[in-house]
């Protein structure tokens, strides 16, 4: 009988011990992680984010995973409005249960679900929003960014204009929400710094179908160069617009439409167009990237169709998975954020040149500079690097 | 001068497929009293099943009437299965009802074709273009502006002249009325309604070369049309078509001269003043209510 009730009690005692070394998300054989993105409505194209995150976890899966643990990928719908992001982080948090956030698409939408999650303490890898909204932030102890600055890049873009493209006058068509406000800011920033004009901003909304008037006002700053901070299709559509009005300015995108899907999208008239990259972009002589992108359309054929976003769906979750290896088998959020903070320099398959540490959040800070000519990417410039901003 | 004159060109493009989609809202509206939400999706719908017709080899002609003819199949059965169950219910229920099948059809799309944006291929080219003096206007929208008058012309032929229209205008007018005069209601509504979805989709295969085509690339479209039709007049056929030119034209200058940053917020503006000033629209008759 007193050796039951020591029994008892010794079992009694245990119990809390193992549920209380239990991390919320990962199990003995299983790490859940949460993203939300467009699944639906005008911004839907970049939900193949999603099936690469899936597919390079159903890759690593199927060799195991990591330390005997498999990564099961929760994707939750928001249509790219903030306030869905929001719900669906609750949900993903609150009932899920997820060890950590991945990704998460649109500005606007990270901006919406920042709070949250810092409060609540949730590890999050690689909002893939504009990174200056984390300059002069605090409490970013679980944060860890690869994912370039929108601000930062426009700069670059503009100062390439300005100098290596002659241009004197640069206007502006962006998306009227965070992320385009971003890349205007960052080109308003880079002419004062390069001492070129500012002709024309103009805005369209993500939902909008018709972008003909948008071109006439376009043609009419007389611009040099046109930067775009759009959606591919958008980007596609003005590009083509401008080109049948018969304004053929110089072109500049965002790294978001250095898509190979642009040549289809906008046939000849993306030939010329300038845009930054942060991965190494397939089909453009990188032989790791090219068999990344073998494996995820081996696992999910119908990514075949959006290779750019795959692999960005890749590049996001690659950190992770490294942290992941480097905090072993005992995983804890704390292990977690020890290991992310030793990488140092490292690249990955897809993403390059990656470094955390205690003081450092901002993974890379650098992009290079490529040309589209005749249903190519080829690549410009080296890398080009730009201060660390957290 | 020849910059007002683009802008307007710009906007007597887009109108004319505002017009179109209109026409189909107003064409339900005015026969069933139902506001069909589902419209827009029943339209892509339509392209989807067009694109995949030319993607597996048909002869181009063959696979757009497909895409007509399945759209309007797809509006006529969602008409009878789920539309005249609950036709006696409130006009709430009803808008709802639409709304879900809009819901499931965005669904269906995702699933069947992906949310890839894709090329619709159309003989006429967007950048080959005419040069009116300084306007400049492509193949495309010429094309699509005159086979969007052609179906305007063919729609009110339709309804004017044919025992069909008659029987579509009887059913309008009274519907027990002619039922007990010996019209089949029911079959005349499902024309109705098939006609409505083979003229959305149409304005869906004149939209899909110039916007892209994906699930839901007639999400704008759709509203546009909407407003058109409360611009014109919810039961005036011709209204619809004036209020699509009158919208489309009015947003191009409005950014032209205006704010190019408001010009997506100008339609939403017209259905609150069109509302507010004259709820019949510009060519509808007004509501009178007999005590």
């Amino acid at each position: 009988m007193r050796t039951a009730a020591w029994l008892c009690a010794v079992v009694l005692l245990a119990l809390p011990l193992s549920t209380g070394a239990q991390e919320r998300g990962v199990t003995a054989d299983e790490v859940i992680i949460g993203t939300s993105m467009p699944l639906s409505g005008p911004a839907a194209y970049w939900g193949a984010v999603g099936r690469g995150m899936e597919a390079y976890a159903r890759y690593l899966n199927d060799q195991g995973g990591i330390h005997g643990r498999r990564l099961r990928v929760v994707v939750r719908d928001d249509s790219y409005l903030p306030p869905r992001a929001a719900a669906n982080v609750r949900e993903l948090v609150e009932r899920v249960g997820v060890f950590a956030i991945v990704g998460l698409i649109g500005t606007a939408n990270a901006f919406a679900v920042r709070d949250y999650i810092v409060r609540n303490q949730v590890v999050w890898i690689t909002p893939t929003a504009d990174a200056t909204m984390w300059y002069g932030f605090r409490d970013k102890k679980y944060l860890f960014v690869t994912y370039p600055s929108y601000v930062e890049e426009a700069k670059i873009l503009v100062d390439y204009a300005a100098r290596q493209l002659g241009a004197k006058s640069i206007a502006v068509f962006y998306q009227n929400d965070l992320y385009g406000q971003k890349g205007l800011l960052g080109a308003k920033q880079g002419a004062v710094r390069s001492r070129v004009r500012i002709t024309a901003q103009v805005p369209y909304e993500v939902t909008q179908a018709d972008v003909s008037s948008e071109a006439v006002k376009l043609r009419e700053s007389r611009a040099d160069a046109v930067l775009l901070y759009a959606t591919p299709r958008h980007g596609a559509l003005i590009v083509r617009e401008m080109a049948k009005i018969g304004y053929t300015p110089k072109l500049l995108s965002s790294f978001t439409l250095g898509d190979p899907i642009m040549f289809t999208l906008a046939g000849e008239a993306w030939n010329g167009v300038i845009s930054t990259g942060f991965f190494p972009l397939p089909g453009t002589g990188d032989s790791k990237v090219d068999e990344a992108l073998a494996i995820l359309t081996r696992v999910d054929p119908s990514l075949r169709t959006n290779p750019f976003n795959a692999l960005a769906g890749w590049a996001f979750m690659e950190p992770f998975v490294e942290g992941l290896r480097r905090a072993g088998r005992e995983l804890t959020k704390e292990r977690f954020v020890t290991a992310m903070e030793s990488i140092r320099n490292w690249d990955g398959q897809v993403i390059r040149g990656v470094t955390f540490g205690p003081d450092r959040r901002q993974g890379i800070n650098r992009v290079f500079l490529t040309r589209a000519e005749g249903g190519r990417w080829t690549r410009l410039t080296d890398w080009i690097s730009y201060p660390t901003g957290f | 001068m020849t910059l007002l004159l683009q802008y307007v060109a710009n906007g007597l493009a887009a109108g004319s497929l505002y017009a179109l989609v209109a026409l189909g809202i107003v064409l339900l509206y005015r026969c069933s009293r139902v506001l069909n939400f589902a419209h827009g999706d029943l339209a892509t719908l339509g392209v989807f099943f067009a694109f995949s017709g030319i993607t597996r080899g048909w002869p181009y002609g063959l696979a757009l009437l497909g895409g007509l003819a399945g759209a309007a199949a797809v509006s006529a059965a969602f008409y009878r299965l789920l539309i005249k169950p609950v036709r006696q219910a409130t006009a709430l229920s009803l808008v709802i009802t639409t709304l879900g099948f809009a819901l499931f059809l965005s669904g269906l799309m995702v699933w069947a074709w992906g949310t890839d944006t894709k090329v619709f291929p159309f003989p006429l080219s967007e950048v080959r273009v005419f040069r009116f003096g300084g306007v400049v206007v492509s193949e495309l929208t010429a094309g699509s502006l005159a086979v969007g008058l052609v179906l305007v012309a063919g729609l009110s032929a339709l309804v004017q002249r044919t025992r069909l229209g008659l029987a579509m205008r009887a059913v309008a007018q009274n519907p027990v009325a002619a039922q007990l005069l010996g019209v089949p209601a029911g079959q005349v509504l499902a024309a109705t309604w098939a006609v409505a979805g083979a003229l959305g989709a149409a304005a869906g295969m004149l939209l899909a070369p110039a916007v892209l085509l994906d699930p839901f690339m007639m999400l704008d479209p759709f509203l546009k049309g909407f407003a058109a039709a409360v611009l014109g007049g919810m039961d005036s056929l011709p209204g619809a078509v004036a209020g699509g030119l009158i919208l489309g034209v009015a947003e191009s200058v409005f950014a032209g001269y205006v704010s190019v940053k408001y010009k997506a917020t100008l339609s939403f503006v017209v259905i609150v003043a069109v509302l507010l000033v004259r709820p019949e629209g510009l060519l509808g008759r007004p509501f009178h209510r007999r005590v």
